[in-house]
């Protein structure tokens, strides 16, 4: 009876001896790499490292609470100024009628004033000062009232209110000393009571007395005119200032206490309230919200960070995929047909190796910035352009390669076998060059990682807002974040050399793998 | 002096396989900015042999004398630069690129390093099989039966298939090379030194195997080689080629047994005779031999012939018939083949 437990792949009718060379476990030469390669500690880092990355770059974009280019907001508690008051010096007009005492008027009021005329002509018409009390005057036209002149300010206590000239009139008498401090208008009557400094006008109505206006010297204005101060606040504002207080709280209709301070500066003086503002958080340090803090726009900058890795591989791969296709094309064919194609090829690489790479890119950098190409276009047509200005030196090496495969005998043979130029091409040559290619691939890898780093930096490649670890770090072109925000860029280049390492590691292994001479 | 006569004009005859007519093979020489072609390396100056269906020719000749490019210039692997190569009566050299390749499975080449021959990258299986496929030597269905069959002819066993170049050791590899050729049933094979690389036992076991394959596929073949004793053992003709040409041609007896050129009689005497008590006579040659970029004037084997007379520096000896095809090229030989003098070592 046969095992079939202990007699794997046995072609049928034979005997297996144990020394048997069927017993040898077949390793083509992908294998035998992969094996060697796997032997080699630092191809494994870099293996490690780029997994690492990948994670980091792919998935963690994916798991980031955060979006790349989501701007944090913060709620800080901020003085700002709520109110002004100032010292009125200056005369005001209450006009009986609206345009009864024009400027001019005004101007030859002032003049006959500070002269210490009663009388003064305008537009050849006569009008006389009449002085009413102190700092109060009337002004008449042929014993026709036409506007009153005082320095009081009137505070009115509800929004809407308008003092008529009558009013006005009635109320500033009822303030001079030793007159009656009662008055009536339009059927209410008012009392004046005159505190430190300002003066009350009440509605009395009976026995119930309420607040109406209260007059004084100063005018005190909201610095946002969808705010209207109430008159209680207008007149703790003026109780403080008449009391040369810095700050006070004050209570407002709705029980809510909150603190001002007060700032003078000449006759004028400047209210401030502690007010919580909308702030983008900028530059704050690793915490719990944003593990390594948040950047100079207020993104979160282990979220840039991810989705920077993304476009960097990205462009990498994308970039070695184009680079290949090309050189593989091109130096193919030079190397198989060679004659004047060859010579017509090389000497084209020849001109791209003459190209300034890092000026060029500069230039178009700059002629991408002018014509206002969108920061996504511009990542395509970054990868292009790097994929076209670094095919030469992969088509170099596959033409030097298969230069020399093409003179080997197992190539001549395929000839005498007749195959198809297609097959031997594709099925003897580019097998035989890949390992190099792959090799070459994977350290390149690294240089466009770093070349695409450098060219965000200078501000060329990746733009705002997308991100890319070569634009995080061009942050440190500012010495104070530099020397302040370390968290900012020190992440950023970490990974940079980090990617560059583990592929350049990983290209070292594979390099040593693929040398069938490396038997360790 | 008719039989010869007919038969020469008789090259479409089945009976010959092959014939080669003055065949040249000379590679620029290239130099200066301009790379202008400043003379020719003559490798191959004018070679041409016929070859029975079923028989082995050997050639033979020291390293650098064109033995491999004139194997490689019959195969079309490399152009020629003068002459014709008849296959079955047709100019290989005439034939358009897709007939030519549609003759490629009747005449296949067997490299002399195993190593390089292989494609390091492809599984034996498909290093044998991929031009079976191609040019669909046998239907699909048959076509791993076909496989098994050529390899197990070769000494393979069936699952070698899957294993890579690398994997075998240069006996097995030069198997490979033969199961590859003969994969694609052909009827003639240039072996270009197929066992110059392996080790005597191994070259043993080589040998046998392509005599026994010829019995039984009724192969052709033209054994090119160095190494006397491998030719000895397989050829049923020989030729013996200095710096380009042929000089003596003949049966293997004929050669062996009287060798007529001088520098046949050199060569043969360099065989190392595996018994002490016999005096070996050996004919050593002076200098080496000169470049074919520059070869001399009259006979080339001139500058380094004992019999070297006035004559051989200017004129070129023409070939002659010393009787059963035995062909000699030099001037110690009269038109009737007979030699002129006594040879006599001066």
């Amino acid at each position: 009876m046969k095992n079939d437990l202990f007699e794997p792949d046995v072609i049928a009718g034979d005997e297996i001896a144990l020394d048997s060379e069927q017993r040898i476990k077949v390793l083509s030469p992908s294998l035998l790499v992969a094996k060697r390669f796997f032997r080699n500690r630092l191809a494994i880092a870099g293996l490690v490292i780029i997994s690492a990355m990948f994670l980091f770059s792919f998935v963690g974009g994916w798991v980031s609470p955060y979006g790349e280019d989501q701007v944090f907001m913060g709620y800080d508690v901020m003085s700002k100024d709520y109110a002004g008051v100032t010292v009125n010096k200056e005369y005001r007009y209450v006009e009986k009628q609206e345009g009864a005492m024009p400027s001019l008027l005004r101007a030859n009021f002032i003049l006959a004033l500070n002269s210490g005329k009663t009388q003064f002509e305008s537009n050849g018409l006569v009008y006389d000062i009449v002085g009413e009390g102190e700092e109060f005057y009337t002004v008449k036209q042929n014993g026709r009232e036409l506007a009153l002149v005082s320095k009081k300010i009137f505070d009115a206590k509800s929004a809407g209110t308008v003092f008529t000239y009558e009013f006005r009139y009635l109320a500033e008498k009822a303030m001079q000393p030793g007159a009656d401090t009662q008055f009536e208008y339009r059927g209410k009557t008012f009392s004046v009571e005159a505190d430190e400094g300002s003066t009350s006008i009440y509605t009395v109505d009976g026995a119930q007395k309420s607040l109406y206006a209260i007059v004084s010297d100063f005018i005190v204005n909201p610095v946002s005119d969808d705010v209207f101060l109430s008159l209680e606040f207008k007149a703790a504002i003026q109780n403080a200032v008449n009391n040369k207080k810095d700050t006070f709280v004050f209570t407002d209709a709705k029980g809510r206490q909150q603190e001002y301070t007060i700032l003078r500066k000449d006759f004028q003086f400047f209210v401030k309230k502690q007010t919580s503002t909308r702030l983008i958080q900028i530059y704050e340090g690793p915490g719990k919200k944003h593990l390594l803090g948040t950047d100079a726009n207020g993104m979160d900058l282990m979220t840039r960070l991810m989705y920077g890795g993304r476009i960097s591989l990205i462009i990498g791969f994308i970039v070695i995929l184009l680079e290949n296709t090309i050189g593989v094309i091109l130096g193919g064919l030079s190397g198989y047909f060679g004659k004047w194609l060859d010579n017509l090829l090389m000497r084209l690489v020849d001109i791209f190796n003459c190209i300034p790479h890092l000026p060029l890119l500069i230039i178009i950098g700059a002629v991408m910035d002018s014509m206002h190409v969108n920061p996504k276009t511009r990542i395509y047509y970054l990868m292009f352009i790097l994929g076209f200005l670094y095919w030469p030196g992969t088509a170099r090496m596959v033409r030097g390669q298969i230069l020399s495969l093409r003179e080997r005998e197992f190539m001549t043979a395929t000839e005498a076998a007749g195959l198809t130029v297609s097959r031997r091409i594709f099925k003897h040559l580019v097998p035989n060059v890949i390992p190099q290619l792959i090799v070459l691939a994977t350290m390149g890898l690294g240089d466009i990682i770093l070349m695409e780093s450098t060219l965000s930096f200078l501000g060329l490649g990746v733009k705002f807002p997308y991100a890319s670890w070569g634009n995080i770090i061009s942050a440190v072109s500012n010495v104070y974040v530099m020397t302040n925000y370390w968290f900012v860029w020190i992440p950023a280049g970490m990974l940079i050399l980090l990617t560059v390492l583990g592929f350049n590691f990983i290209g070292d292994g594979l390099r040593d793998a693929f040398d069938p001479k490396m038997k360790r | 002096m008719n039989g010869s006569a007919a038969r020469a004009n008789a090259s479409n005859d089945t009976e010959y396989i092959l014939e080669v007519r003055n065949l040249k093979k000379y590679f620029d020489i290239r130099s200066g900015l301009l790379q202008r072609v400043t003379g020719y390396v003559k490798a191959v100056d004018g070679v041409s042999f016929k070859l029975k269906k079923g028989t082995t020719m050997g050639l033979v000749g020291e390293s650098g004398c064109g033995k491999t490019t004139v194997g490689r210039t019959i195969l079309r692997l490399s152009e020629k630069t003068e002459g014709d190569v008849l296959y079955k009566g047709s100019d290989i050299y005439a034939m358009s690129k897709s007939d030519l390749r549609r003759l490629r499975p009747k005449i296949q080449i067997i490299f002399q390093d195993p190593y390089s021959s292989l494609s390091p990258r492809l599984p034996v299986g498909e290093i044998i099989g991929e031009a079976v496929r191609q040019h669909k030597i046998v239907p699909k269905e048959e076509y791993e039966d076909y496989l098994d069959k050529i390899m197990a002819s070769c000494g393979l066993q069936p699952y070698h298939k899957d294993r890579y170049p690398h994997e075998f050791s240069g006996g097995q590899r030069q198997r490979i090379c033969i199961a590859r050729a003969l994969a694609l049933n052909p009827d003639f094979i240039v072996c270009d030194e197929p066992v110059s690389a392996l080790d005597v036992s191994i070259q043993a076991q080589i040998i046998n195997l392509l005599k026994d394959l010829q019995k039984q596929f009724n192969l052709t073949y033209l054994f090119i080689s160095h190494d006397l004793s491998v030719v000895e053992h397989i050829s049923d003709t020989i030729g013996v080629m200095y710096l380009g040409n042929i000089v003596e041609s003949g049966s293997k007896e004929d050669i062996f047994d009287n060798p007529l050129h001088p520098y046949t009689k050199a060569l043969f005497s360099a065989i190392p005779i595996p018994d002490p008590t016999v005096k070996m006579n050996r004919i050593v040659l002076q200098g080496s031999i000169p470049s074919p970029a520059n070869p001399p004037s009259g006979c080339k084997f001139h500058t380094r012939c004992s019999y070297c007379m006035e004559r051989c520096k200017s004129e070129a000896p023409a070939a002659v018939d010393s009787g059963n095809g035995h062909i000699v090229v030099c001037h110690l030989y009269g038109a009737d083949g007979k030699p002129i003098a006594e040879l006599q070592k001066p």
